[in-house]
């Protein structure tokens, strides 16, 4: 097979195809076969996201030995990571379920990984300071939203003056929901504009193809 | 047996009137009539910052955000965001900048690989790239912590957040604020955008974020499908006004919908 066929055509070609395939199930009465089909075709993903995992995580142990190796700055955080790695992955494969693996998960990924998600507080907290600032009236408009819809949110809020709760759940259900609906309206259209382009085979930069055009925009 | 199911026959004629308009946009393109667009002002930027990243010899980033490629909602924002980022590898490699692309989904990992590798062999500066550096798999969870450390380290000049957005959109946003670096940022993921618009000194907003990618394709017919989809808005606007009149006038289209159409 060309070298054209197998890069382009064909993955363009099988996007289309199995692409129209959902379409037509979520659209039409269609025979069992076709949702079976589509089933397996949905599994397929599944698997083929583990496997690239697999590639992903081979990659990744490669640079850290690679600069564990080098000495470069940092290494001892590859080794680290590789001692890690081979614990995790080697109680892993007796058993996923058995004790000691459970035991890394809920008392040492879980925990990191709620520690890092805590710090969007502090984070949002300055951005929220950088942004909530009245440079000119389309700022000022957010920042006076901002503080209603905060102060409508605290029970502090609505004790020193009730009138704010109402204000604020109206700024939430009318100003804000419209944009939002616009914003989904856009987004919408935007997401079909692009399936179809692929589907056309007219985008294809996600296959890491970018042939030369001729027309300029 | 009902061939259609119950409750998609709207969407389903809404759905043919669109691809009906961009195909109708596409097909005129093709004889020559290219429809006139507005140009997205994020598509200078993208050069501008690559540029200020290489005077400045400090690194550029692009972001995504969650990228598992099985959740359709993930999905489409993440395929979006690997057109632009083919186009500012391409300007990565051909100004010299030291472009650095972390993910934390495998799926997306391979085929980022892939698309900046294109690039970089397309500018015929393939000796830059590093196939364990340039684009790097940080396990989920593990990343942020590795991407706000080397956000400081690195000192990073220039940033790109475009994908599908969560709760990280803020926090590595600021990290990149406080360090200085120039940033562009898009998402569609609603709850998020106010805090990428707020923040970075560049956005492309909800839709846009498909759009930039056709626009930097520099392909008439990618752009020009772009006003098909203005098609699409105009019958939204239209189909918001005739509600807002008729349950105004007191006109329910509850039972309307209730047909199953």
């Amino acid at each position: 097979m060309s070298d054209r066929l197998t890069k382009i055509s064909l993955p363009i070609w099988l996007t289309a195809i199995f692409g129209i395939l959902m379409i037509i199930e979520f659209f039409f009465s269609v025979p069992q076969i076709v949702t079976d089909t589509n089933v397996k075709l949905r599994s397929w993903v599944t698997i083929v996201s583990a496997a690239a995992l697999i590639l992903g995580t081979f990659i990744l142990t490669i640079a850290h030995v690679k600069r564990a190796y080098e000495r470069k700055p940092g290494w001892y955080y590859s080794l680290i990571y590789i001692g890690a790695f081979a614990v995790a992955g080697a109680l892993g494969l007796i058993s996923v379920r058995e004790t000691n693996f459970m035991w890394i998960f809920n008392n040492m990924t879980s925990p990191i990984g709620a520690a890092l998600y805590s710090l969007t507080a502090f984070t949002i907290t300055s951005a929220a300071f950088r942004v909530f600032r009245a440079r000119n009236w389309k700022a000022s408009v957010m920042l006076v939203c901002g503080f209603i819809v905060l102060m409508m949110l605290l029970p502090v809020g609505g004790a020193i003056f009730p009138p704010i709760v109402p204000i604020g759940e109206w700024i939430r259900s009318f100003p804000s929901s419209a944009g939002f609906r616009g914003m989904i309206i856009g987004i919408s259209l935007g997401t079909i504009g692009l399936g179809v382009r692929i589907f056309l085979g007219r985008q294809k930069e996600h296959l890491g193809i970018r042939e030369e055009k001729k027309e300029a925009s | 047996m009902v061939l259609i199911l119950a409750g998609r026959l709207v969407s389903l004629v809404a759905l043919i009137i669109l691809v009906g308009a961009i195909l109708y946009y596409i097909q005129r393109a093709m004889s020559g009539k290219i429809p006139k667009l507005r140009r997205l002002p994020a598509v200078d930027v993208i050069q501008e910052i690559v540029g200020r990243c290489v005077e400045m010899g400090r690194p550029v980033w692009y972001l995504f955000g969650s990228t598992d490629m099985t959740t359709p909602s993930i999905l489409a924002p993440t395929v979006a965001a690997f057109q632009t980022l083919s186009y500012t590898a391409r300007i990565a490699a051909r100004l010299g900048a030291k472009l650095f692309v972390p993910l934390n989904q495998g799926l997306a990992y391979t085929m980022a690989s892939d698309i900046v590798r294109e690039a970089y062999v397309a500018e015929n500066k393939l000796e830059d790239f590093d196939p364990l550096k340039t684009v790097m798999y940080l396990p989920s969870g593990a990343d942020r912590m590795y991407i706000i450390n080397h956000m400081w380290e690195e000192q990073v000049a220039g940033a790109f957040f475009l994908g599908s957005w969560y709760h990280e959109a803020v926090i590595y946003t600021e990290n990149a604020a406080r360090e200085g670096a120039v940033m562009l940022g898009g998402t569609d993921t609603t709850h998020n955008i106010p805090f990428l618009v707020a923040i970075c000194d560049y956005s492309v907003i909800g839709e846009e974020l498909y759009a930039l990618g056709a626009y930097v394709s520099q392909d008439a017919l990618q752009s020009s499908s772009l006003a098909g989809q203005d098609i699409g808005k105009y019958l939204a606007i239209i189909a918001i006004l005739i509600g807002a009149i008729l349950v105004t006038a007191g006109i329910s289209l509850t039972e309307f919908f209730k047909l199953g159409w």
